[in-house]
């Protein structure tokens, strides 16, 4: 193999592929990044779960492959001055890398105990522009629970149906759903996708509008964008009802100002120092929101104004949760609905449908 | 001799010292009380029973609690001071006692009116300082450092605290005052009844070492059959011994004692509730006949449980991790645990556990006994609610309204009806044992 390209397009290649290569593995070929030269330069990172195949711009003299450890071609590159990086693989598996004055010679893997990318049919594309695919996921993967126990829940729902796209994510004590309308006729795509694999593509994806095609089988998944495909297992299991949780009836109902809300949360939860043992309180009447929170640091308390249809309420909150969802919320205005004090509240925009939020309070003792 | 002991203290207990130094003050500074309630079983039901009208008080004539007067076994729990000169000792059989007294009244332990007692106890020494530790259902520590600023001198206020539980509620304590809890423990053992004793470090040598060893707290009669042996009878002869040798003889134990005896102890007064120092709620029985069939062991399970949510709701706890454990008529013995999504204390919620636990676990032979135990607790005044949980709210207004109705009136005031004709006692145990027992941890 022999080759040459430019170190911006190589290390951002790497950068990519990089996601996908366990950085500790009992087999040391999958802490390596694969390159092929067959009339393209390619590069493939794979740790089984997920895997990243990335094109370089790059001049082909002699077609071949290697597999080279991820860290060290990473470190070397990126170091490399700014100019042409000349890569050629030796009889005896060793690769040579130049670059102006620099010269190395790294010990190489044969290629052919890597492993491949599940070959998945390319029939079906659900296609959908990178910008709302990056928002989507963005907006919902901070609700990916991290709990083992139910593996399912460590995924997002994608979900395709009715010309709506809808992700929904689920940890057990609150909810993010996304909906959005396409017009695609990608028949009933419905599949979990894990975490870690959302939170990779999330960094590939460009606020672009140029399209990724989505090709699914019953346990993989292809994002193929045009120089870049991110091949991931699936999560495997029946995905919780997420309507029949968010309920259909509340006692009261506000709308607020996302940016006031989230800037009052976000300053109430600054005394909460262990964040998971103090909740906010919110006192909400009389078209107004109160927010306390009381701790061993100090206290503090916000006030609010809303317009508001119910009666009165006193609640508790986790503020993580509420900031998490606020801060990706972009309408300007909100709607919240609540149902009891130990019963889940609903955030949605004020007019359509495009998202849900919903959390689920903190009991207090004199409740 | 101080200096001796400081630099024990530094070499030895390097990481006590850490945690010493980060304390906003140094141990020495702090004020301690000690309030511990004079026979106060007996006295408790003594005030309980002049309030409800009873025509003598139980503490002047001969008389114990203790046992069941019915069945006529037991022993003595607590004696009055006239039952005492009649050679009564705590302790005893009740058959032996009513020999050299056959006059001697008993009374039956009321577990419900000690509860009260102690909390109304302790009602009236928060108004003194904010952090209390319950230390047994008759003794409480009270961390007075810093309030001597606001309220006046440490001796004056464990007089009014004194004076205050006799004239509002009746009974005498004694309370013991120091830098440590230790100390402070040991000082209210020097005068009883109805007295305060301070017992600071440069007193030790006048009023804590000329004592028996048998007095140190935490030495009993088998340490004291082996100190005896090493020439050792005093507090002071254990204080001024070589911890070296000490611990030759008694392993790590030997330090714990001389270290006591030196009036060494740095251990803060740890409120209870929210830190949890309980570590696990258990409660297990031995069924009186072999259970074959699943029914009945839910409903075993059920009787276990009962108990062990009102333990929890009533330390304030809510917990993370329920356990069963199975003995079979064979005595095999087997135990499977899972963990909850969410904290809980809800009754149902750890029952319906328990019973998937068992029926996972349960291989169909007898059972002989059976047992449930929650731990990984955690405080219940912030509980996060969870989409995957059933919601037990409901539920658990129930659990608090049965609660109080069995505070108030005894454990059978209200009990499931499943548990009508059959066989079974509704309700396993007591709530009472809430009270941490006594250890060497202080």
């Amino acid at each position: 193999m022999k080759v040459s390209c430019s170190k911006e397009n190589l290390t951002e290649g790497i950068n990519m592929v990089q996601k996908a290569v366990s950085s500790k593995s009992t087999l040391p070929i999958l802490e390596g990044i694969l390159i092929e030269a067959n009339q393209e330069l390619k590069l493939t990172g794979n740790d089984l779960e997920l895997g990243i195949e990335c094109k370089v711009p790059a001049d082909i003299q002699e077609n071949g492959s290697i597999v080279i450890n991820s860290k060290i071609f990473g470190d070397i590159v990126r170091r490399l001055p700014d100019a042409e990086v000349f890569i050629e693989v030796t009889g005896s598996n060793m690769v040579i890398i130049e670059c102006e004055n620099s010269h190395f010679e790294i010990k190489g893997i044969p290629s052919s105990g890597f492993p491949a990318l599940p070959e998945i049919k390319k029939e079906n594309a659900f296609v959908v522009n990178q910008e709302i695919l990056r928002n989507m996921i963005k907006q919902t993967l901070f609700a990916v629970s991290m709990d083992e126990n139910r593996p399912i829940l460590t995924g997002s729902l994608m979900e395709c149906k009715d010309k709506k796209l809808t992700f929904v994510s689920i940890d057990g004590f609150r909810m993010a759903l996304r909906n959005y309308e396409v017009d695609n006729e990608a028949e009933n795509l419905k599949v979990v996708i894990p975490g870690k694999t959302l939170n990779e593509i999330l960094k590939i994806l460009q606020p672009v509008k140029d399209e990724v095609s989505i090709y699914s089988t019953n346990n993989q998944i292809l994002f193929d964008m045009n120089n870049c495909k991110v091949v991931s297992r699936l999560l495997e299991g029946e995905y919780l009802n997420y309507n029949g949780i968010i309920p259909q009836d509340y006692e009261i109902k506000i709308k607020v100002n996302t940016k006031e809300l989230l800037a009052g949360i976000e300053r109430a939860s600054l005394v909460t120092v262990d964040e998971k043992r103090y909740p906010v309180k919110f006192n909400i009447a009389n078209d107004k929101m109160v927010i306390t929170s009381n701790t061993d640091i100090g206290a503090v308390r916000e006030e609010l104004k809303i317009d508001m249809d119910g009666g009165k309420m006193d609640i508790g909150f986790n503020p993580r949760y509420f900031i998490d969802a606020l801060k990706v919320i972009e309408e300007e205005q909100i709607n919240i609905f609540l149902t009891s004090n130990v019963g889940p509240c609903t955030i949605r925009p004020v007019d359509k449908d495009r998202f849900a939020y919903m959390v689920l309070p903190v009991r207090t003792r004199n409740e | 001799m101080f200096l001796h002991i400081l630099n024990y203290v530094f070499t030895e207990h390097t990481f006590g010292i850490i945690i010493l130094l980060q304390g906003e003050k140094m141990m020495e500074d702090r004020i301690i009380f000690h309030i511990d309630a004079n026979s106060a079983f007996l006295s408790w039901s003594a005030v309980n029973a002049l309030q409800h009208g009873a025509p003598v008080d139980f503490r002047e004539v001969p008389s114990i609690v203790g046992g069941n007067q019915a069945t006529r076994h037991g022993i003595v729990l607590a004696k009055s001071i006239p039952a005492k000169k009649y050679g009564i000792q705590t302790g005893e059989p009740i058959i032996q006692a009513r020999q050299k007294c056959p006059s001697l009244l008993v009374i039956p332990p009321e577990y419900y009116v000690y509860m009260r007692c102690n909390a109304a106890m302790c009602d009236i020494v928060k108004d003194f300082s904010d952090r209390i530790q319950v230390f047994s259902i008759d003794e409480v520590f009270v961390d007075y450092t810093g309030m001597e600023k606001i309220l006046g001198d440490a001796q004056a206020v464990a007089h009014q605290i004194k004076d205050r539980i006799k004239n509002e509620l009746g009974f005498t304590v004694s309370v013991g005052i120091s830098s440590n809890k230790l100390l402070a423990k040991m000082a209210s053992d020097l005068k009883k009844p109805d007295a305060v004793t301070t017992l600071y470090r440069d007193e030790i040598e006048e009023k804590m070492w000329v004592l028996p060893v048998r007095d140190l707290y935490m030495v009993g009669a088998a340490t004291e059959k082996k100190l005896a042996k090493m020439g050792i009878y005093s507090i002071g002869d254990l204080a001024n011994s070589e911890v070296e040798f000490l611990k030759d003889k008694l392993m790590s134990w030997g330090e714990v004692i001389w270290c006591f005896a030196n009036g060494i102890e740095d251990s803060p007064v740890k409120p209870g509730g929210a830190i949890p120092y309980v570590k696990g709620v258990g409660n297990s029985c031995t069924i009186h006949f072999d259970v074959e069939d699943r029914e009945t062991a839910h409903k075993v399970l059920l009787s276990l449980v009962e108990t062990v949510g009102m333990r929890l709701r009533q330390g304030a706890f809510c917990a993370k991790l329920v356990q069963v454990s199975v003995k079979t008529s064979e005595l095999k013995t087997y135990s499977h645990q899972r963990k909850f999504y969410v904290p809980t204390d809800c009754t149902n919620a750890i029952f319906e556990e328990a019973c998937r636990l068992f029926d996972e676990v349960w291989k169909g032979e007898p059972i002989r006994h059976l047992g449930v135990r929650v731990s990984e607790l955690c405080g219940n005044d912030f509980v996060q609610l969870s989409l995957l949980e059933n919601n037990y709210e409901k539920q658990r207004q129930v659990d608090r309204a049965v609660d109080d109705i069995r505070i108030k009136f005894g454990s059978f005031s209200v009990f499931r009806a499943g548990f009508l004709h059959s066989r079974l006692s509704p309700l396993q145990g007591g709530i009472v044992e809430d009270f941490p027992a006594m250890t060497s941890i202080l």
